[in-house]
Formats: structure tokens, sequence, C-alpha cells
């Protein structure tokens, strides 16, 4: 009977043991010590002037509702992918793609959705130490009472400025570039969807067509930091492909001299150039599957 | 009779029936008579049957049969016995046997050739067959003497070297005494009806006399086992003592009740009587003589030695049997002898520890209950009168020549009554002296005690003296007519009844109805006492008593209460399976239903589980019940033993330590199978030991607090009423249920816990618990530091700066207003920029500054306000740079960790794995909405509590922090919360530990509730 009772005990003993180790945390200070980069010499206007080429997200995203095209939840990274992202780095990106779905939502007046995103785009915000950027109650009720895409647009064209000139402060440029990677990604990747469904749709594909050239600006801010983020140039890597899916796309420039006329005693000049994107369904396909790519590492 | 026993005989009786031409039928009745009257006419035919294989039963005798022959299958036979019987039950087959040969009136050489082979083989001396044959056939062999024979009747002329005793019977009682296996057996002669223990006596037939035997004659008389074993005895060897107690007084406090003055002498070899009706301090001076109770005045000295200052060799020379069972009920009769005497005859090897035990076993006539477990009053194995003589037992294993017995013979039936009263008069046949309380004793009793001492109402004594005296004593006094006749002629009964009666006589009142007065008052009673009766005078003995008492050291009390516990626990299989069950079955249950799904895939994550503080909090709970509730009734039941193991000396430590050893072990195995599964049904891994250690810290406070009450309260079910009002205040001020922010004004307190939820062993637990599985798990314990650093930096930034610009505004707006209430709102803002600003390690433009100076309502100006907000200006600055740079950090340790091949880190899986999301809530405090508060002049932070490490205080006794600090400071170092609340928390048990040692508990209920 004793023995009996030993073994059980002897079990639970060796049930509850067996742990995996914790790391040293002075071990792991020496070696970050060891590894430390420093930072990227680039000067601060640099960026801002090729930040300011890549055009926001949801500019992006208004061509699709003009497409006419049912809302599906289905091309948006779920909000249940959150806990996910454990870096700066990641939390940037996916804070990047939330803030487009979230404005696609909106699109489609989609409140309970809109909501869920608006709560992760919170959290990852707090995360990244710019929640006091938002003004989240006011976002809730532009959410909740289906205000117009208009306000939308403006107060996070606002807000990236500011969260731009905060990371700057904080030599956390990096974070800006890989919020609006992200934001771009994303709008990418939903034009492209809507676009499979509606190759005949010449404004869509003239959209993914154009974005060769935001895609080169993109490639040049990340090149910047790659040198030093390690994650980053992983990221770089990746993107690198999407060139590829890109290198059959053409765009050429048509330039007309600019008219000028007076109304109402004002000036105006009307810009007459144009540009004319070569694509064909085929860069279409390779181009949406090559960002689908990019985009499930960064979300997973 | 064991089966076992049964066969042996009747393969002996077989062996010796069938000598000389084999069965008689003589011989068989005489068989058939035996298994009757052993066996009933249950199983009869099944041995009768055996019987008439082995004898040869209605066979044709086999022709040329020889004595040898008959001789070797005796031997073969009784060799085969030899080794399954006592000597006792060899001896009382012998007799059987002899008795069987006998039936046919003589003994012939071929029976006498097999009984001699057979009492060879059995090893019994030939002066006992010769006493045995004498006793049954009746020949004239001369081996009565007078040690050995007594034969009683009325004007016995025999021839015979026996003692004779006269008794007013026709024809003669002859008994025996077997002295090897001290056995006694009886005989009648004659023609009268005889009973032995209610069973009619059979003429010429033997019977054993066992212990505690009465033979009833037909005119009322009554033989005792003692009277017999007295004429026995009178040779041997007796130790003198002497008994003195001289004006021994007792006043009970604030009460007129007590024991009056009285003097007593005895020596040894008495049996005395207390008697008198309740209330009238029978039991008191009964513990007053035994020294129990200290008395007011007077003194009690054995042999010359006042027994209060007993020394090293005479303590333990006073038994004390009290009227409760002082037994374990889960132990067998044995065991409760055993473990007894090893704490009170500790120089005994364990072989004589046996020896005695079995010894006086023999001697109570327990012996063939020896292996029975004791049970309790409702599940009795063993009778009421066996549990009494049980009782005494135990106190006569030390030996001591005085031995006080409390009311022994309430509860039990008149037969066991005298039977544990001849009991004891067989005690002081062998020296004793021996007190006992009796209520109202029945005529026989009365007539056994040697003296009596008769207590009347208000603790007078009012007789001491012969029992038979006192009844014309007090016929004499009341003055009855009839007081020379004490004894009743007609049924030889006194009856003590009309003692009572007498003592008692009310007046009547001129209705003719008994009035309330007392015809004699006790004072008057007592006032007769002193005057018409002298007490005897004996002898002071000079030489100290002797007894075998002998107490072990500490130690080895301990283990000997130890084994003691664990072999009656052992014992109660409901106990150990409800106890062993109750911890795995809670934490099944607990972690089944709040094992809530809410991940977004729908399979169960940890992180998300929302229940996990809920479970710390019923962990703790279900610690703290199963603590309590095995702990609860531990002393309550131990109660009359305790109080036996005071009065022999023996170690409280040793005996609480054992109980608390027990109960640690039991904890520790409750909470360990708790914890694996609970834990493992919740999937909260790594974290075994973490709950481990608190939950078993806890559930031992929860023991020693169960002791406590139990030695406080006097019933098991007060005690059960009482668990619910510790445990309800330990769940209400835990901290989770409530927040300690939110009680009533007069409890909380400023940004620290309240010293009411500081006294809860629950608020320590769930703190140490919440605080490290947050802090330590393997998620988060490598970022940790730098998530403090991040979230500290955040709070500067986000709340502190914002709160003191606002301060600095308020000042900007008022300042220059003369209002007195103005001023003083003012001033008050000042003085909290002040303190604020005084512990504030950023000191950025402030350096150098003289805040005194500076804040001064008196020296504002818009100077000083610019100073004031280029200042906080500055500070948010550094404290955002800060966190980002502490992001920065968390960042590179998780990148590095995860690229490291040292370590499987994965932070998205960590996470899922090990942290928990709402004990983030908890511990971070995220839900409040004042994350910054101000009292008394200092901002109090509300916010991220886990990573707010206290201030080093100014007192280094002062241990009070927030709710779910990550380190306190005591004594001036720093603890981490696990191993400081841990500390706590022992703190707490050993406290409890001392107050259970000194009964305070105890202490204050009895002045509070029993105040008279």
């Amino acid at each position: 009977m004793k023995s009996y009772y030993y073994t059980i005990l002897l079990g639970l003993l060796l049930v509850a043991c067996g742990g995996n180790k914790k790391p040293d945390m002075a071990e792991v200070e020496t070696s970050l010590a060891a590894e430390d980069p420093g930072l990227p010499e680039i000067s601060a206007e640099n960026i801002e002037a090729i930040l300011a080429s890549i055009p926001s997200p949801l500019e992006l995203s208004s061509h699709i509702q003009e497409a006419g095209i049912a809302y599906n939840a289905g091309y948006l990274n779920s909000t249940d992918n959150y806990e996910n992202y454990q870096t700066s780095n990641k939390k940037a990106l996916n804070l990047g793609i939330y803030g487009t779905d979230l404005g696609y939502t909106n699109l489609y007046s989609q409140v309970q959705d809109g909501l869920d995103y608006l709560s992760v785009v919170h959290k990852l915000s707090d995360d990244l130490n710019i929640g006091h950027f938002f003004d989240f109650e006011s976002l809730k009720r532009l959410t909740d009472n289906n205000a117009n895409l208009d306000s939308l647009l403006m107060i996070t064209n606002q807000n990236f400025d500011r969260i731009n000139n905060h990371f700057v402060e904080q030599n956390k440029a990096s974070l800006s570039s890989l919020l609006l990677t992200g934001g771009w990604l994303e709008a990418l990747h939903i034009t492209n969807q809507v676009a499979l469904t509606q190759m005949q749709n010449e404004d869509l594909r003239e959209r993914i067509g154009e974005q060769k050239i935001v895609l080169d600006n993109i490639i040049l801010l990340l090149t910047v930091y790659s040198e030093h983020d390690k994650q980053i140039a992983e990221l770089l890597n990746d993107i690198k492909k999407l060139e590829k899916a890109y290198e059959n796309v053409n765009i050429t420039y048509k330039y007309e001299e600019s008219t000028s006329k007076v109304v109402d005693g004002v000036l105006e000049i009307t810009s007459n150039s144009t540009s004319e994107v070569h694509i064909t369904d085929e860069d279409i396909n390779k181009i949406a599957a090559a960002v689908e790519e990019v985009r499930n590492k960064i979300i997973s | 009779m064991s089966e076992e026993i049964l066969i042996a005989l009747i393969r002996l009786f077989a062996v010796i029936s069938k000598q000389d031409g084999g069965v008689t039928e003589g011989e068989r009745e005489y068989v058939l008579a035996f298994f009757r009257q052993q066996l009933g006419h249950n199983d009869i035919d099944k041995y009768i049957a055996m019987y008439d294989t082995y004898s040869g039963y209605g066979q044709q005798k086999k022709t040329g049969t020889t004595t040898l022959e008959d001789s070797l299958q005796a031997l073969k036979v009784s060799k085969k016995i030899n080794q399954t019987l006592t000597q006792r039950q060899k001896v009382i087959a012998i007799i059987e046997s002899i008795a069987l040969i006998n039936s046919d009136d003589h003994l012939t050489e071929h029976e006498l050739t097999v009984l001699n082979t057979v009492t060879a083989v059995f090893n019994i001396p030939d002066k006992t067959v010769n006493l045995l044959r004498q006793f049954v056939t009746g020949e004239a062999l001369q081996a009565f003497n007078h040690n050995n024979a007594l034969i009683a009747g009325h004007q016995i002329r025999e021839r015979t070297d026996a003692l004779f005793l006269e008794l007013a019977i026709s024809g003669q009682l002859t008994f025996i005494y077997e002295q090897a296996t001290d056995l006694y057996f009886v005989k009648y002669e004659g023609e009268e009806d005889l009973t032995l223990n209610g069973m009619t006596i059979v003429p010429r037939k033997s019977y054993l006399f066992s212990v505690g035997s009465i033979i009833k004659l037909p005119r009322g008389q009554t033989i005792y086992f003692s009277d017999i074993i007295s004429r026995f005895s009178r040779t041997r060897v007796k130790d003198k003592i002497s008994f003195v107690a001289t004006n021994l007084e007792f006043r009970f406090p604030k009460s007129d009740n007590g024991v009056k003055k009285i003097n007593i002498q005895e020596s040894e070899g008495q049996l005395i009587g207390i008697m008198g009706a309740s209330g009238s301090g029978k039991t008191t001076l009964l513990k007053l003589l035994a020294g129990i109770l200290p008395p007011n005045s007077g003194s009690v000295k054995l042999n010359g030695t006042n027994i209060a200052v007993l020394d090293k060799h005479t303590e333990g020379s006073i038994g004390y049997v009290p009227q409760d069972d002082i037994l374990f009920e889960e132990l067998t009769v044995y065991q409760n002898m055993f473990f007894n005497a090893r704490l009170s005859v500790s120089d005994k090897t364990d072989e004589e520890i046996d020896r005695i035990i079995d010894k006086s076993l023999k001697n109570l006539g327990l012996e063939h209950t020896k292996d029975l477990k004791v049970g309790n009053v409702m599940a009795q194995t063993i009778s009421g009168g066996q549990r009494k003589r049980l009782n005494i037992a135990l106190e006569l294993t030390r030996q001591p020549p005085v031995l006080f017995v409390d009311e022994p013979t309430s509860g039990l039936s008149s037969r066991d009554s005298e039977n544990v009263i001849d009991l004891l008069k067989e005690l002081t046949l062998l020296g004793k002296l021996v007190f006992v309380v009796i209520h109202q004793p029945s005529s026989d009793i009365y007539k056994m005690f040697d003296k009596v001492i008769i207590m009347d109402t208000g603790g007078y004594p009012i007789f001491y003296g012969n029992p038979i005296e006192a009844i014309s004593y007090f016929k004499n006094i009341s003055q009855q007519l009839d007081h020379s006749k004490a004894i009743c002629e007609a049924c030889g009964n006194v009856n003590p009844e009309q003692i009572f009666d007498i003592i008692e006589a009310k007046v009547v009142d001129e209705f003719g109805n008994f009035s309330d007065k007392r015809k004699i008052t006790p004072e008057k009673w007592y006032e007769y006492y002193n005057q018409k009766l002298t007490p005897p005078v004996v002898e002071e003995v000079k030489k100290p008593p002797a007894n075998a008492f002998r107490i072990p050291p500490r130690l080895k009390q301990f283990s000997i209460f130890l084994q003691r516990d664990v072999l009656s626990k052992i014992a109660d299989k409901q106990y150990m399976l409800v106890n062993f069950l109750e911890a795995p079955v809670l934490a099944l249950i607990l972690a089944f239903v709040i094992k809530y799904k809410n991940s977004p895939g729908g399979e169960y994550v940890f992180l998300y589980n929302d229940n996990i503080p809920a479970y710390l909090l019923m962990s703790i709970i279900v610690a703290l019940f199963l603590g309590m509730s095995v702990s609860a009734e531990e002393i309550i039941k131990d109660r009359k033993l305790r109080a036996r193991e005071q009065f022999l000396h023996l170690s409280k430590t040793s005996y609480l330590l054992s109980k608390v050893a027990i109960l640690f072990s039991l904890s520790a195995f409750q909470i360990i199978t708790f914890v694996v599964i609970g834990n493992a049904i919740l999937e909260i891994k790594q974290m075994t030991w973490t709950f481990w250690l608190i939950l078993f810290s806890t559930a031992t406070f929860a023991n020693i607090l169960g002791l406590n009450i139990s030695s406080a309260f006097k019933s098991a079910i007060t005690v059960y009423i009482i668990i619910p009002i510790i445990l309800i205040p330990q769940m209400i001020l835990s901290g989770l249920l409530f927040s300690f922010d939110k009680l009533n004004d007069n409890i909380v307190a400023k940004g620290t816990v309240p010293l009411a939820g500081d006294i809860m062993a629950s608020r320590w637990a769930l703190e140490a618990l919440a605080v490290d599985m947050y802090k330590n798990n393997p998620y988060e314990y490598p970022l940790f530091a730098a998530d403090s650093r991040k979230h500290n930096a955040n709070y500067k930034s986000a709340y502190w700066t914002k709160e003191l610009r606002q301060k600095v505004n308020f000042v900007a707006n008022n300042f220059i207003y003369k209002d007195a209430e103005i001023s003083r709102n003012v001033d008050d803002a000042l003085l909290t920029i002040k303190n604020e600003l005084q512990q504030e390690p950023f000191k950025g433009g402030l350096a150098g500054v003289h805040l005194d100076t500076l804040l001064a309502r008196e020296a504002i100006s818009p100077r000083t306000l610019l100073v004031l907000h280029t200042y906080l200006k500055d500070a948010e600055a550094h404290y955002i740079k800060e966190a980002t740079a502490a992001q920065t950090k968390i960042d590179k340790i998780i990148a590095f960790l995860e690229s490291s091949d040292q370590y499987e880190y994965d932070a998205a899986r960590f996470k899922k794995l090990y942290f928990n999301e709402n004990l983030e809530t908890l511990v971070r405090n995220t839900n409040t909405r004042n994350r910054i508060i101000e009292i008394g002049n200092r901002f109090i932070r509300k916010i991220d509590l886990i990573y707010f490490e206290p201030a080093k205080p100014a007192n280094p006794l002062n241990y009070r922090t927030h709710m779910y600090a990550p380190q306190k400071y005591f004594l001036g170092i720093k603890f981490d919360t696990f191993w400081f609340n841990m500390g706590v928390i022992w703190s707490m048990t050993f406290i409890l530990y001392l107050t259970l040692y000194f009964d305070i508990f105890e202490k204050i209920v009895a002045r509070r509730w029993f105040k008279r």
C-alpha cells in the first residue's frame, strides 16, 4: 500500500518537473550588445520625400468601390492574427495592413467588422506607443455612423504625418516605412483580388500597373534600412520578388503643355500629361500571386 | 471458539475417546453436549460427522490395535495441535479431555497412557495434570493446596490442604487456580440452583472461571471473581503506600461550589467509593486528590511527597481514568495499548511492552479483543464494558500505586458495571489504592467498596468510612428506628438509595406535600461529619512509591504520536479515500467548467481563457478549504486524550508538531494532485511549482488556522459553522472579487493594499501567483525588464507629465488672486508639484534648482511657469524616447532569441501557450478609468501595476505596497514578490502556531462567551 502511494507521488513529481530552460538574460544582454549595428545614415528630408510619393492606401481602395464589387471579408487580414505580431517591425507592417482593412470595411459600411479592425488598430498603435496620435473616440464614432470616407481619409493622412515625425524623432523612421509598406501592400492586394473577378475593368488594371512606380520607391526606402535590420532585409528580399512580376508592365508618359485659363478672376492650371499603362491578364495574375505570397508571410 | 481450535479439539477428543474398545455412547454424548454448548445448533452436524470419522464411531473395532499404536496416533495428533493452541487453550483442552474420558466415571490404564502422551507433548507438568485430574474426577491425588485450590461450602470437612470458605449453600463449590497459565476453574457439587454469569451451573461439570465472572447463590448472595482471587493472592507482596490529604479545600472562582475542607488518609489495597448527588463535587474531589486540580488550601501527600511537586521518579505514581473514553477509535485494542505503553513506559523494549500488554489484556479479560478495532460508541466492535476496562488498562500499564477512576459505570449495563468494579477490586488485592467516583451504585457494587466518601450538594463531605456503617450512621442521625438493621435480612441487599433518601429528605408542608426545603441541610450534615466522624490515620511511608512510568524524550514522543496518528488515519478507509480524492475531483470540476474556448480558431488557447484570474482565486479558496477541513476536527477529537497526556506531562510541542507533520504531508499531497490535474486541464504550463509552493503554503496556513479553531471550540459542529466566517472574508478581501480601490472608506488605503487585506492569506497568495505567473512565464520572462522600462516611461510621458501640466496651468491661472481659498488651492497644487518633482529622477532644466524657493507661492512669476513648462516638455520627450528605446530593446531580444539555436523561443507561439490576456488586464490594471490619482499631494499610479516598482520605504519595517507590485522592500532588502509573499504566509502560519501553542484563541473564546 505504502509503495503504491510513493509511486503516485513520484509520478506527480515527474509530471511537475520537466521544463524548458529560461534564457539566461545576462547572456542575452551580452550577445545583443555585440551585434548592435547602430543607425542608418540618411537624412530625414530624403526619407520624407520618398514617403510622400507613396499614395495613401485609402486612395487606392476608393477605386474598388467604384468598381461596384460586393464586400468580401475574405480579402482582409483576420483580426485574430493580432497576437502573431510581437516585434515592432511586424506590428508596424500589420498596423498598415489593418489600417487599410479598416478603410475597406468603412467603404462598404460594415460597422461590426469596422469596429473589430478599429480595435486591433487601437491595440497595435498602443503597442507602438503611437496610440496618442489617434483619436479613437472620434474614429469609433465615424465607424459607427457610417461617416463618409473623406473624413476618415483626412484624419488618416494628417495622422500619418505626425506619426512619421514622431518615428523620425525617435530614430525609428524605419517603422514609418513599414507602416506605409503594409498599408500599400494590403491595398494592392485587395485591388488585385477585385481585379481578378473583373478582368475587363480598365481602371483597376491601370491602378495595378501604376504601382510599379510605387514599388520602386518602396524598394528604395527599404534598402536604406535593410543593412541595419535583418527583418527588414528579409522583407526587402520578398518585396523584390514583386519586381519580377512587374517586369513586363510598361508605363509610358505622354507629355503635353499644361493649359491655363482665368475662371472668375482666378488662374487655373490644368495638367494635360497622361500616362499609359500596358498590362496583360497574365501580368495581373502574376502580380496578384506575388503580392499574396509576400502578404501571407507578413500577416502570419 | 475459533474453527482451528475446534478442529484440534475434535481430533484430540477422537483419539482419546476411541481407546479401550472404541467410542462409548457416554463419551460420544459428552462430546455432543460439548459441541452443543460451544456451537449452538448451527454447524453441529458437520463437526459431529468430523468427530465420528476421526474416532471411527460405528465401525467395527479393529482387532490387534495396541496401546502403543494408539499412543503413537495420540502423539501425532497432539504434536499437530501443539502448534495451533496457546498454553492456556491447551490447559482448557486437557481439562475437557479429562472430563471426556471420565464421562464413564473411571479412567482406565489405557486412557491414562494416552492422556500422559498428550500432556507430555503439550508440555504440561505432572503437578498441573494431577491438579486438573483431582478437580475433575475427585480422585484423592493430594494435588490440592492452599495456593491452588479453594473449597467453599457449609461446614466443609475434607482432608485436603485446600483453602476453605464458609458459605451458606448445600454441597460445595470447588475452585482451582492454575498458576502457570493464570486460569481459574470452578465446579459445583450439590443440588441448589447456582448461576455462573447468568447460566445455570450443571453440577459436577467443570467451568472456566474467567476474569470478572460472577456466581449468584440462591439467597441473593454473590461471589465475585475478586472474592476468589483475593483468597489466593493473600500471600502476594504489596508495596506499602500512604496517601494523605490534609485540610483539602477548593472553590471554583466566583462561585460557592467546590469541595469543603476534607481530610483523607488511606493505605494500600483499598477500594474507596466517592458518592453523591449531581453537583456535589465528586469529580472535583477526585481531581483534587489526583493532583489535576490545584487545591485552594491543603495538600495531598503520597508517601510523604506532595503530589503537586512530584519529581522525576515519583511522577506517574498516580493513575487517572476520566469518565470519557481516551481511546483511538480507529486503532485496535492492542495498538491503543501499545502506543500508550511506548509513551508511558519508554524504557521497556518492544518485546517487554508486548509482554506487558498481553498480560494486562489477559488480566482484564480482553485478550480475545486484542486485534479488534475499538470503534466508536455508534459503531461498536467492543462492548461498553470492554471499552471501560481498556481505559483502565491504559492507566495500569505504568503500574501506578494509586488509581483514580471517574464514573466507570456510567452508561454500562448492571453486569458490565459489576464486572468493572470487580476488576478495580481485584487491583486493590494487588496492593493498589483505588478511588472511584460513582453516581448511584447498585447494592452489589456498594458492598464491594472498602470505604465510601459521601458528598452532599455544594461540595460538603458528609460521610467517610465503611459502606455498611454508612447506612446506620445516617439512619441514626435521622432517628429512624431500624438503624441497626443495615443489611436487608431477607434479601442480603443493602440499599445505597436509602442513604440518599435520608440525606435529601424533604420537609413536608401542612398540606402533606414535599417542599423544596431539606430536613437536614448539607451544612448541617457537614457539621455532623466534623463532630461525629474521626478520619482514619495511617502511618506515613517514607519509601517513594514505585511505578514503571518513564516518558520518552520529545523527539521520540513526536515519532510515537506521528505513528499513532498515521496508523489511525490509514485505518479509516473512508477518511483516506475522501481526502485523497477530494482535491483531484475539485480540480477536475473547476478546471473542466472554466475551460473557456475564446480563441478565434475555436480551439482552446490558454492566452484567451478569460477565467484564469478566477481560477487562481478558486485554487486558493480550495487550498484554504482543504487545509481547514482536514485540520478542523483534529484537536477536538483528541481533547480528552490531550488532557490525559498533559496529566502525564507528555510534550505539547511533540503532540502539535506530529499533527502539523501529518497535516502538512496530507496538504502537500492534496495540493499537488489539485495543481497537476487543474493545470493540465487548463493547459497552464511551466507553473506547477509556482502553484504548488503558494497553494501548499496557503493550505498549511489553513491547517494551523484549523487547529487553532479546533482547539478553541468545544464541538465539531461549532467548528464547521466557524469555517465560513473565516473563509468568506478571505474571498472578499483577496483583491480579486472586489478591487482594493473600491472598498468602504474606512477600509481602503491610499495607493496600497488595505490592512484588512493584508491580514488575509488569500491576498498574499493571489498576488504571489498572479505576479509570478505574469513575470516568469516563458514568454514574458526575457522581456520583463525591457517591458517595465517601456511601461514606466510610458506612464511618465502619457499620464504623469500631463497631470503635472494641469497643476502648473492651475497655478498659472490662479496665482495672482489673493482670495484665501484660492491661495490655499494654489499652495496645494504647488505642494503636489514640489513633491512630485522632488521624487523625479529626470531633472532636465531643473537640475540644481532649489524647489522650495522656485515653488513658493509668493515667488511664482511667468518665468517660473516657463521653467516648469519647459521642464515638462523635456520630461515628456525624454520619456517618449525612453519608451521607444525600451521597445527597440524588446524587438532585439525577441529577434535574438528567435534566431538563436540555443533557445526554442518563438514570441507568437509562446505567448499563446504561456501568457494570459485576462491575467495581464488584472496585473496591469488596464481596465481602470483613473490611471493616475492624487491623494495627499502625491500622484498615485494606478496603471501597469505589475511594472511599477515601489520605492524603498524610509521605514525598513514598512512592507506595504500596491497590489501586484513586482518587488517589495523589507528591512531594506529587495525581495521578489513571490518569495516575499510566501514569507508572509509562512510567518502567519508561524504566528498561528504560537497562538495554538499558547491556546490564545481558546482563552479568548472562554473569556468572552462563557463568562459567568
